[in-house]
């Protein structure tokens, strides 16, 4: 079985992912096909009696431009992109002054030797525009013409029957020109369209697993000397040498000593593990202990990191597509128009010949669909800006049309609803010593200043210049814990062991005097500042909110009902997707908001995928949304403008629709003189962006809460 | 308005000045990884200015 995936460059829209998929059937041995037209790639599963190449072949017939290798980012496509964008906007500042003097001209009256240079200086702008710039959709509306109608038939039409009506007024020196609606209208489509590309580029990584891992590892030699090696080159079976503090490289077995991983990134679980010898590690965790040696399992491509990235990358690509309302449109409104136009000529053909061209022209050039194509774009686009100013960055476009309709979230809890930063939530007094409380916390407080643990820190808060008494003998014991003398006693904080306590609580950290454990302290990671306030704006907006957490229960319950929603504890990647699954099954929209990798293939199944701004960068690069604001109440926000988006969407889209659908039959008729049509289709666009434009204005922006602190309020047992 | 015939092909000269700088620019990256130098300061420098 083999999985090829083929990155089709000129994919834009879900008309297209049909298409693809019938021009894949036939093939015996195709087991399954992935369409993904956010990321333009195909994916196919199929047998080895499959060449590859017959794939692009079937897919080139079918009118695409496919390549077996992704695009890359940057590429020289983008530059093109650049380039055109850039001819198109010059030639547009230019024509747009001239076509200002010919409006002022034609109402004020001008000289027609001036008229005719003017109009000569705005061809000879128009022309690079019409045959450079505005390529892109020319190419892609003949490729439609044999696949099936798209939005880019119509533009393509527009522009170029305006630039040929143009050439021929100035040509014959009567009638009107539209040099001025064919620059700017081509110059709008590419900045949406440049846009749109440059998202797209920026957030596609070939092999974003292995772009998390290091690029080398350290390659233990029989002598014993350490060289570094590229992943790729490391073969199952060789000994690798991980430092402290670094990423694991690759899967294997723990060598020889003691390893202490942090596995949060894969398990979302924020707990040390030790791992004896011959026990599994993985890559892509940290090694928070000394270092030691591993004996690799995998090569770098069967990780378990890259079986995540895997299941992702198959997630996404399944996800059902979503057809742009435009381009739905599109498929009624290009044979409609050219049906009109057919039929005003035959018209007037029977009543009035002379009319017969002016007319049907004028119902080419009034149903331009500048103000229609332009309605989604813009509107995105003002939207993506307005989202900026607040910290919320849209990886690409279209989830923000999909936000819309979100019903269901799913939240991870450790790094998403808390922070990494351990707080002391509750002491618990076991036995009584006869030493305060109050001064037994700032003891432990300080004896924990020199302890090297992540979960010392969550004392630094009690730490007091002067605990009265000096500490003497500190020692730090390994793996265990901290001692010092203090008042003659032998005070010790650290694990239930070390501290003479029966209990096994990983989370818990005891405290004994003189081998009598006194005190439990339970420590937890901070609740995120505005969590709570967030969970209830989303609920006040309709949408149910589920907290999934690799954790452990009993550490997600107190969470869970401090915030008043529901929860499921110990959950793996594969679960945490079949969670999102079987919400969509169920025919709700759902949201995923995450920071592990481990919740990457749920981020990556879901409608909207949204990630922290801490979030590893593989969890970004699968991310529709990231949160660049520490609050997320950000979320909140994003849900109350993608609303707000879909309606001016819908405005827009009425009004185009509701303007073509009027001025055309009043042109067919002969009631519509060819400079009204002109300005009709100037101003619907300039209203369709005005309308857009409502998204950016300030005063439409909620107000930032100020941040309270929502640590968890210190139980009683706290000695005051 | 004489002056007319002389400014307008003029301005289409410059027009025509600046579209080439714009290709020329394009085509040697001046537009490439725009944000990229904001980042220069973490990186650690590796000429003669380390102690």
């Amino acid at each position: 079985m083999t999985l090829s995936t083929i990155s089709v460059g000129d994919m834009h829209c879900g008309s297209c992912v049909g298409k693809i998929e019938r021009a894949l059937q036939g093939f015996a041995d195709i087991t399954a096909t992935y369409v993904n037209p956010a990321r333009r790639l195909v994916l196919v599963e199929h047998g080895d009696d499959t060449d590859p190449v017959e794939l692009l072949q079937r897919i080139e017939e079918a009118g695409f431009h496919p390549s077996l290798e992704r695009i890359e980012a940057g590429s020289s496509g983008q530059r093109q992109m650049l380039k055109r964008l850039g001819i198109a906007g010059l030639a547009m500042m230019q024509v747009m002054m001239f076509a200002l003097a010919l409006y002022s001209g034609a109402f004020n009256g001008m000289d027609d030797a001036d008229r005719r240079l003017m109009e000569f200086a705005s061809l000879v702008f128009c022309i690079p525009v019409v045959s450079y710039s505005a390529m892109p959709f020319f190419r892609s509306a003949l490729g439609a013409l044999r696949n099936g109608l798209n939005m880019d038939v119509p533009i393509s039409l527009a522009i170029f029957w305006a630039f040929i009506v143009s050439l021929a007024n100035t040509l014959t020196g009567s009638g009107e020109v539209y040099y001025d609606s064919v620059v700017m209208f081509t110059f709008l489509l590419l900045t949406a369209r440049y846009v749109d590309d440059r998202l797209k580029a920026r957030f596609e990584d070939t092999n974003w697993a292995l772009a998390a891992l290091p690029e080398r590892a350290l390659v233990v030699g029989d002598d014993g000397g350490m060289t570094p090696v590229p992943l790729a080159a490391i073969m199952p079976g060789t000994r690798v040498w991980v430092e402290q503090g670094n990423q694991l490289p690759l899967d294997g077995d723990v060598a020889a000593g003691e390893a202490a991983v942090d596995e949060s990134t894969l398990t979302g679980e924020s707990v040390l593990v030790h791992r004896q010898p011959g026990e599994r590690v993985f890559a892509g965790t940290m090694n928070r202990g000394p270092g030691f040696e591993l004996i690799t399992t995998a090569p770098v491509d069967a990780t378990r990191i890259a079986g995540i990235a895997e299941l992702a990358s198959r997630a996404q690509a399944d996800k059902p597509p979503v057809a742009k309302l435009a381009d739905r449109i599109a498929g009624y409104f290009v044979p409609g128009v050219l049906l009109l136009a057919t039929a005003t000529w035959i018209g007037w053909q029977l009543v009035d010949p002379a009319q017969a061209f002016v007319a049907a022209l004028t119902v080419l050039v009034v149903s331009c669909p500048c103000a229609l194509s332009l309605a989604t774009p813009a509107t995105l686009t003002a939207a993506m800006t307005r989202l900026r100013q607040s910290g919320i960055v849209l990886t690409r476009s279209e989830p923000l049309e999909q936000m819309a309709h979100i019903d269901a979230a799913i939240v991870d809890k450790t790094g998403t609803l808390t922070v990494h930063d351990p707080v002391l939530t509750r002491v618990d007094w076991l036995h009584a010593a006869d030493l305060g409380r109050d001064e037994l916390i700032h003891v432990a407080a300080t004896l924990e200043r020199h302890a090297n643990h992540p979960l010392a820190r969550a004392f630094r808060k009690f730490v007091s210049g002067d605990i009265g008494a000096p500490l003497t003998d500190v020692q730090v014991v390994a793996g265990a814990g901290v001692q010092g003398r203090y008042r003659g006693r032998l005070i010790r904080v650290g694990h239930a062991r070390f501290c003479g306590s029966a209990e096994a609580d990983q989370h818990a950290v005891f405290m004994s005097v003189d081998a009598l454990t006194v005190a439990r302290f339970l420590i937890s990671d901070a609740v995120r500042a505005d969590a709570a306030a967030a969970v209830d704006g989303l609920k006040r907006a309709g949408i149910e909110v589920t907290m999934v957490s690799g954790d452990a229960p009993e550490r997600c319950a107190e969470l869970a009902r401090d915030l008043g929603i529901a929860f499921a504890a110990r959950q793996a990647p594969e679960t945490k997707l079949a969670i999102t699954r079987e919400l969509q099954r169920q025919g709700r929209r759902v949201l995923v908001l995450g920071d592990g990798i481990n919740d990457v293939p749920a981020l990556a199944a879901a409608d909207v995928s949204a990630a922290v701004l801490e979030s590893s960068d593989l969890v970004k690069a699968n991310a529709d949304v990231l949160l660049l604001s520490r609050r997320l109440g950000a979320l909140v926000e994003l849900v109350a403008v993608s609303r707000r988006t879909r309606r001016i969407v819908r405005q827009n889209m009425a009004w185009a629709l509701g303007y073509n659908m009027t001025a055309m039959p009043l042109a067919a008729l002969g009631f519509m003189p060819p400079w009204l049509a002109a300005l009709g289709m100037a101003g619907s666009s300039i209203l369709v962006m005005s309308n857009a434009s409502r998204l950016l204005r300030q005063g439409t922006r909620p107000q930032p809460q100020a941040d309270q602190p929502t640590d968890l309020p210190l139980l009683p047992a706290q000695a005051s | 308005m004489g002056i007319l015939l002389l400014l307008i092909p003029l301005s289409v000269l410059l027009m025509a000045a600046a579209g080439i700088l714009f290709l020329w620019a394009v085509n040697h990256d001046q537009f490439e990884g725009l944000d990229r130098h904001g980042f220069d300061i973490f990186e650690d420098s590796s000429g003669d200015n380390d102690k």
